[in-house]
């Protein structure tokens, strides 16, 4: 099973703070054996809110509001995505992670939905199995 | 530049509900023309919170709190990453998203993900040789 880890955003990442060197070496470890272990299927930094933008839909009007968004709890600073036997796994990593702030961080894990989980018996018209099917080959090609 | 494209959870999303089979059918159309243009790098949804937890770091110690989580708004149901030229390139692509994800009413949020050259000089030139390294080994893993 695969999980979105995200770290969330503090004051000092949305104001643009970038890691000092010790930590993105420790980072860079953390990762490494991420890799080695098979666990690790990608991983980026996200640049602070101010740099990106929303979009609400309401019916057909499309609203763009330009970051920065205040409510930096709920923002994302970074995420990985891993490959893991349990969500309990992949918790034992995440105890070993380097703090990815100075002070307090809150990271949040979730589980990724798979093609497996959108079954048969819900999804039963041969049009769905083949959208299906199809979605299981695009991801494998945009993996490449 | 790449972006992330967040799409934000809401009460359905957080409370299991797959996506109907004209939603499916209308994100395969979106993401394939994504992927005709050369922009799509990645896409993927997340299960509930109710299967997820948070760990909070606080003094170096972790703790873990499991799901569910109660903001719903400002949970996040799936992503896309895209590789475009400009911002204003990534908002006319996330104005196509499929009009009937979320009976109309979804919020996304775009953002701008870091480069290499963007750490400047604590990034070293090993560690930059380094982290390709471990992203080929990454996309092996998958």
């Amino acid at each position: 099973m695969r999980f979105l880890v995200m770290v969330k955003a503090t004051k000092e990442s949305e104001a643009g703070q970038m890691p000092d060197e010790k930590l993105l070496v420790e980072m860079g470890k953390f990762n490494e054996e991420l890799v080695k272990a098979g666990v690790m299927l990608a991983a980026e930094g996200l640049q602070p809110s101010s740099k990106g933008a929303r979009v609400r839909f309401s019916g057909s009007k499309r609203t763009v509001i330009d970051g920065p968004f205040a409510e930096s709890k709920e923002l994302i600073a970074g995420f990985w995505l891993w490959q893991v036997k349990s969500k309990e796994e992949a918790i034992e990593w995440l105890k070993r992670c380097p703090n990815p702030h100075e002070g307090e961080s809150e990271i949040e894990l979730r589980q990724v939905f798979e093609s497996s989980d959108f079954s048969a018996a819900d999804y039963p018209s041969e049009e769905s199995r083949q959208l299906l099917k199809a979605e299981d080959e695009f991801r494998k090609r945009t993996q490449k | 530049m790449r972006f992330m494209i967040i799409r934000k959870a809401d009460k359905e999303t957080e409370s299991g509900v797959l996506p109907s089979g004209a939603l499916l059918d209308a994100m395969m159309k979106y993401n394939e023309e994504m992927v005709k243009a050369g922009v799509m790098l990645a896409g993927e949804g997340l299960t509930p919170t109710s299967a997820g937890a948070r760990i909070k770091f606080s003094q170096g110690k972790p703790r873990v709190i499991d799901g569910p989580f109660t903001e719903a708004k400002e949970l996040v149901a799936g992503f896309s990453i895209i590789n475009v030229k400009s911002k204003e390139e990534a908002i006319e692509w996330v104005k196509r998203w499929p009009a009937i994800d979320g009976g109309g009413n979804v919020e996304l949020e775009l953002r701008q993900l870091f480069e290499a050259e963007d750490f400047g000089d604590a990034f070293t030139p090993e560690m930059q040789a380094q982290e390709e390294l471990l992203r080929t080994q990454s996309i092996k893993n998958g």
